[in-house]
């Protein structure tokens, strides 16, 4: 039932509540590391796999609610699953405007907490993913010459290499042989593919 | 010359008549006896001393000049009396008519003059009288013949022993100058003034005396007066610190009276000051205004009525009132008279009054209270003071305003009230104490506090009363201030209440969330291991184990709230329920008027107080009426709370309304915790009310009414089988 494997971490300050939600994942297969205070979690390395956070609500000295807030500022883009005894719709609306994966009110049933937490995995797993694969496309853009680049750009834009010498004031020739680099050091398939890789780089659409 | 003396004397002297009136008596051989006055006029001669005359020596030859200028040498007076006759106008009948003019003009002048005359004979001791004689001594004129015994017993007996002494040295010579009393025969004491002379015979012998008397009674009695008046004057001024004083037409001082010296403590001996002496006694700081004043008087002729300080002598300071009128006599200006009195204790206790009137005004400002005083006999004379005008509205320095003017202010609601209490206060003659209204012209109401005292005369009549007004305007408002203040902590307690009992509603449920989470969350842990393949034995009873600890750890939070609640010391005291039902009753009016409701209380009479705890008490009967008024939101009607003793002696209270009545099922349930048939209930009013009755010792039941709405009972045991 585990389609993504991933890290799950549990802030709540009741140790009855945290270790049962532990035990409950664990049935599951899912790893679960449990902090009884936010500091702890903060204080921890993040490793780079697919995660997420339990929350509790009520936490002593700071609400759930802040630590959301913290996250955000400190650049910590972990999907959060809210648990609370007691929630009003106010909080429910912050906490989901936030960017939170599910509001549960306590008792839960364990199921719904299981889709939220693979919802959640799925989420953060494919967000990683695309984050990659954007650092590979940067790399190999990267490696392209600078009159490269200005080709690429031109070739993204769906411009023919008649054209694009024309406006580079080259030969056909030349920039034949600059497209088929670019394509090279890109790894693009086709030119529909590189058009797609352009648009994720966001590379200028003109000069 | 007496009638009777001349007719027994004629025969004695040749009687020559020499003018109209002027005459002498002679001798034989030429000597004169005699001549009055007006001869020796007409003679133009200068004579030595006429008693001379009588001396009867000749005169030496005497030279006349006539009125026509005509001289005449005559060689004795016998020449002359000579010429006289053959010059003579008239005759014996002339002069004899004469004579008799002049003798009634004599007696005229004597009665006018209350003079009369008296010639005693010292040879036989007869007295010849006057016609104003006789009068003088009360008798009828020539009435009987007198003597001078019959004359002394007429003496005063207390002056008689002077007179006599006095006569007997008038017999001496001497002049008989004297003042006595005599007694006229109606008893009447008159006092008369003798003067006399000695009529001497020829060889000197002293043969008559000859004198006057003269009645000074009225004279002396006004003397008397006088003194007295003036004794009284100088008393009086002493007596009242008052001097006169007089200025001149010039402006001066004339005169000072002994007073007015005593009160500027100056010498009477220095007589009456100078202006400079004057002002310098003048208190420096009133000298100028004096010095005008004085100066004014003098220029425009006017009087004075002037108040100011004079510095004694000693350094004593002196308070002096000075009034003057200017005298006239027809347009001439004859000066200033005046008086000056000391007024320095009235002035001291005046300024002592004034500082204390204006203490008092002060005082009464303070404290928004006027002072007034009226008679019965005229209860529109009001004395009031400054302050009352001011709370009245009026104006102080448009004086006092009558009693019509005040009876107009108050307001008309209250006006026929206020009337009722006065009459009460005089038939009664009673102390009276009312609050009222007064409307001002500019439309604000004051609240105004009323006291009066009766005043009683000695034998117990009422006079009129006397009280003061006080504005409570604003201790009016404060308390209406108070009693809103206390309503809205009464709200809030309840308010309180309510949102203390959301909270710890919400904080238990918080509490216990927590280990039924960790329960199901094991539980369903463990259903799980179970469902695998190969069930981890070891996993299981784990989660097995904490979830009955965490089952556990819910029941401890539970029973530790119990007892949370219970440790709270519930304090019961003796409690009138009437008087906890109008308090509660009270408070939930409004909420009851606010859906057209009615509230009704029916109090039994005489019931014995219960022990109860009050605030619970208020809570029980704030739900039943809370109840009832939800109960009949739609339908308005009418919530009577009821209280009475039930067969048992028990106070029996209830609570009825008009409302949607009871639940066709489940009415054996309204009391069980968390049964509400309303849609924002919990659940809990009854069950409450059903705790608290309980713990009382009493009873809560709910019964359906016949016609509609249901109406709740609770009975609570009296406080004698309590403690019983």
């Amino acid at each position: 039932m585990t389609a993504v494997p991933g890290l799950v971490f549990i802030i709540d300050d009741d140790a009855g509540v945290r270790n049962a939600v532990q035990r409950v994942l664990k049935s599951v297969g899912l790893n679960a590391e449990v902090f009884a205070a936010p500091q702890d979690f903060l204080r921890r390395k993040h490793p780079d796999v697919a995660s997420c956070l339990i929350l509790d609500v009520r936490l002593p000295g700071i609400s759930g609610l802040e630590v959301q807030r913290k996250l955000i500022e400190a650049g910590i883009h972990i999907p959060i699953i809210f648990i609370t005894a007691h929630a009003d719709v106010p909080m429910t609306v912050r906490a989901m405007k936030s960017g939170a994966v599910e509001f549960l009110t306590k008792p839960f049933r364990d199921q719904d907490l299981l889709d939220a937490i693979q919802q959640a995995l799925e989420g953060d797993h494919r967000r990683r993913q695309e984050q990659n694969e954007l650092a590979e496309l940067r790399s190999r853009y990267e490696s392209l010459t600078p009159r490269e680049r200005q080709v690429m750009t031109l070739v993204a834009s769906g411009m023919p290499t008649k054209v694009i010498a024309s406006v580079l004031g080259t030969s056909e020739v030349t920039a034949k042989v600059h497209r088929s680099q670019i394509m090279h050091k890109m790894q693009a398939g086709s030119l529909v593919q590189l058009g797609r890789m352009a648009e994720k780089l966001k590379v200028p659409a003109k000069v | 010359m007496s009638q009777s003396a001349s007719k027994r004397r004629t025969c004695s002297y040749d009687m020559v008549e020499v003018r109209l009136d002027g005459y002498t008596l002679t001798g034989t051989e030429g000597e004169m006896y005699f001549c009055n006055a007006r001869c020796l006029c007409i003679w133009a001669v200068q004579l030595a001393t006429r008693p001379n005359l009588a001396d009867g020596r000749k005169l030496p030859g005497v030279q006349l000049t006539q009125p026509t200028g005509e001289q005449r040498t005559f060689a004795d007076v016998r020449e002359l009396a000579k010429w006289s006759v053959a010059n003579a106008l008239g005759g014996l009948e002339l002069m004899s008519r004469d004579l008799q003019e002049s003798k009634t003009r004599l007696e005229e002048a004597q009665r006018i003059a209350h003079v009369g005359h008296w010639v005693w004979d010292l040879g036989n001791d007869g007295l010849t009288w006057s016609d104003e004689t006789y009068r003088i001594f009360g008798l009828r004129p020539q009435e009987r013949p007198m003597n001078v015994e019959a004359f002394q017993k007429m003496i005063h007996p207390e002056d008689r022993e002077f007179f006599l002494r006095a006569t007997q040295e008038a017999r001496g010579g001497a002049r008989p100058d004297v003042e006595y009393r005599i007694v006229r025969p109606s008893g009447e004491v008159r006092i008369v003034y003798s003067q006399g002379a000695v009529i001497r015979d020829v060889p000197g012998q002293p043969r008559q005396r000859f004198g006057t008397v003269q009645d000074i009674t009225d004279r002396k009695r006004a003397e008397e007066e006088l003194q007295q008046t003036q004794f009284y004057l100088v008393e009086g001024q002493r007596l009242v610190h008052m001097g006169s004083w007089a200025l001149n037409p010039s402006g001066l001082f004339e005169y000072w009276s002994q007073e007015l010296f005593k009160i500027y403590g100056l010498d009477p001996q220095n007589g009456a000051p100078t202006l400079e002496q004057y002002l310098a006694t003048v208190h420096p700081q009133d000298r100028d205004f004096m010095a005008n004043t004085l100066e004014r008087m003098h220029a425009e002729r006017i009087g004075c009525d002037v108040k100011k300080r004079i510095v004694r002598p000693d350094g004593e300071q002196r308070y002096l009132r000075c009034v003057g009128i200017p005298l006239f006599e027809g347009e001439v200006f004859k000066g200033v008279l005046g008086t000056a009195i000391d007024i320095t204790e009235q002035e001291l206790l005046t300024e002592k009054l004034e500082r204390q009137q204006a203490h008092l005004t002060e005082a009464q400002k303070l404290i928004h209270t006027g002072s007034w005083a009226w008679r019965v006999r005229d209860p529109t004379a009001v004395e009031v003071s400054e302050e009352l005008y001011r709370i009245f509205g009026f104006d102080p320095a448009e004086g006092a305003p009558t009693w019509e003017q005040y009876f107009e202010r108050v307001h008309p609601e209250d006006g026929l009230k206020l009337t009722g209490i006065r009459e009460r206060a005089i038939a009664e003659k009673a102390y009276y104490d009312h609050e009222f209204r007064i409307l001002l012209p500019n439309g604000k109401v004051k609240w105004i506090r009323t006291v009066g005292h009766p005043v009683l005369s000695n034998i117990g009549d009422l006079e009129g009363f006397v009280g003061i007004s006080t504005d409570i305007t604003e201790l009016k408002s404060a308390e209406q201030e108070r009693e809103k203040r206390r309503q809205l902590e009464a709200d809030l307690t309840h308010i309180n209440r309510v949102s203390t009992l959301g909270e710890m509603a919400a904080s238990l449920a918080h509490e216990i969330k927590q280990p039924i989470t960790a329960a199901v969350s094991n539980a369903e842990a463990c259903l799980r291991w179970l469902a695998r393949d190969q069930p981890d034995m070891l996993e299981m009873r784990e989660a097995a184990t904490e979830t009955v600890k965490e089952a556990r750890r819910a029941a401890e939070i539970i029973n530790r709230t119990r007892s949370l609640f219970q440790k709270e010391v519930i304090k019961r005291e003796a409690v009138d329920v009437n008087e906890v039902i109008n308090e509660v009753a009270s408070l939930v009016r409004e909420e009851g008027a606010r859906y057209s409701i009615s509230l009704r209380t029916e109090f039994g009479t005489g019931l014995p107080k219960v022990s109860a705890n009050r605030v619970q008490l208020q809570q029980v009967l704030i739900n039943l009426m809370l109840n009832g008024i939800e109960a009949m939101k739609d339908t308005p009607g009418e919530l009577i709370i009821k209280s009475q003793r039930d067969e048992q002696g028990r106070v029996l209270i209830s609570v009825r309304d008009t409302g949607v009545g009871l639940p066709a099922e489940n009415a054996d349930k309204i009391f069980n915790a968390f049964f509400t048939t309303k849609p924002q209930g919990i659940g809990m009013g009854l069950a409450i009310s059903r705790s608290i009755v309980e713990s009382h010792g009493g009873r809560i039941w709910a019964q359906a009414n016949l016609a509609r709405g249901a109406t709740f009972h609770f009975t609570l045991p009296h406080e004698r089988v309590i403690s019983a």
